[in-house]
């Protein structure tokens, strides 16, 4: 399941790159695509587009910002029962190892994480109890490396 | 190349001080239209094709109220797209074009719409969910650039009030079709209308800012009494509540 997924994210990247010359409508938009575009951003959601083919649909808003290792990054997120989520951070530094946790409305861990030892990290969860949920980017390897998150939702 | 591997959700637990302190991020932090609807949908198979509201052109020059307006139209535009009826996703689409010109943000969602326009004509329901979203932004994002961010919480504030009117309302006419437990959004009531409550003077002097504030105040304070679900009465203060707030956004001016 968890080898499909990265299958699933790995052609995900492939096509996305073949899709780069297609020109955004609109540059202003998180979810815009630049095809000289190489950022945090970029990386962080080709890799959410690597979920498209199990039905995700990107959320057009992201969280971007600079980690220092050790030093995590904690952002609050509704999310509903029901619904499916996973949530990508990648960044530029090949050398960086990041991790993302989910933890629940009291602060308990919740749903999984994929974890590649890299510089992107993905976690997901199926949501049974709608409310606060909380999203942890720690920088485990690495230092003062921009980072982008983005989530994606079915 | 690193086979990545399936590891146990972290064993630490966050402190409450932590939990206190996490950021949030209105564009990430709160969820769109679609994934509420999304939920509602899986819960209870609603008819939404009898769900969609017909587009009401606004005439004012009030742009609170418009930025209410451009709110409430966007998650209907939502609603018809999961309605799978394009023209109204187009009519949706048209209608917030309009007002977006009225706060000068139309020229940044005219591609935008387009494309609006073009999917919905194909029918692909997944990359209009997208537009939709992505052209919410863009709304938000140009009038924060044009230093109208009073106006940037009134569509946020439209937007989620829409949602709430149609669900809550739903559940009243069948109070088995869902658990109430989804209309339970204590933390976004409140971080609403915190920001409402930090307008600045001049647009919270308007009667429908008012109403809003006062139907914010009603909708957190119900929401933050209740543990995980809401007894039916106060699930038909939440329908009513609603309701008024988007009918007296929708209203004309001459009617005032």
């Amino acid at each position: 399941m968890i080898r499909r997924f990265f299958i699933f994210a790995i052609a995900g990247l492939l096509s996305a790159r073949a899709a780069e010359e297609v020109p955004s409508p609109s540059g202003a938009s998180p979810l815009a695509w630049n095809a000289i575009d190489h950022s945090p951003r970029s990386l962080a959601l080709e890799l959410a587009r690597g979920n498209g083919s199990e039905g995700y649909q990107v959320h057009d808003g992201f969280w971007s910002g600079t980690l220092a290792k050790g030093d995590p990054m904690l952002l609050e997120v509704y999310l509903f029962a029901g619904n499916d989520y996973r949530f990508s951070a990648a960044n530029l530094d090949a050398y960086s190892q990041v991790s993302l946790s989910i933890f629940d409305s009291w602060g308990y861990p919740a749903g999984q994480e994929f974890t590649g030892n890299s510089s992107c990290a993905t976690a997901g969860i199926s949501v049974y109890r709608s409310g606060r949920y909380f999203i942890r980017l720690i920088m485990r390897e690495g230092d003062n490396a921009d980072i982008c998150m983005i989530y994606s939702y079915k | 190349m690193v086979i990545p591997s399936l590891a146990p959700a972290s064993e630490d637990q966050l402190t409450p001080a932590q939990m206190s302190n996490a950021s949030f991020l209105e564009t990430v932090s709160l969820p769109t239209p679609s994934e509420f609807f999304l939920a509602l949908g899986k819960q209870c198979q609603p008819n939404w094709s009898k769900l969609v509201r017909q587009s009401v052109p606004v005439v004012t020059a009030d742009r609170e109220r418009i930025a209410l307006q451009l709110g409430i139209l966007t998650a209907d535009g939502f609603i018809a797209i999961e309605a799978q009826d394009g023209q109204s996703v187009k009519n949706s689409a048209r209608d917030i074009l309009l007002l977006a010109k009225k706060l000068n943000v139309g020229q940044q969602i005219v591609a935008r719409s387009q494309s609006i326009s073009d999917f919905a004509d194909a029918g692909k329901w997944s990359r209009l969910r997208e537009e939709f979203d992505a052209m919410q932004n863009d709304i938000r994002l140009s009038l924060l650039e044009q230093k109208d961010s009073p106006l940037v919480v009134l569509a946020m504030a439209g937007s989620w009030v829409r949602q709430l009117d149609l669900a809550s309302n739903l559940l009243t006419t069948d109070d088995s079709a869902f658990s109430s437990g989804l209309l339970v959004q204590p933390e976004i009531a409140s971080r609403i209308l915190q920001r409402v409550d930090n307008l600045p003077d001049a647009s919270k002097k308007h009667p429908v800012v008012r109403q809003l504030q006062e139907g914010l105040n009603t909708t957190s304070t119900l929401m933050a009494a209740s543990s995980s679900h809401l007894p039916p009465s106060d699930v038909q203060t939440l329908a009513t509540t609603m309701s008024a707030i988007t009918a007296a956004a929708s209203e004309p001016d001459s009617k005032k």
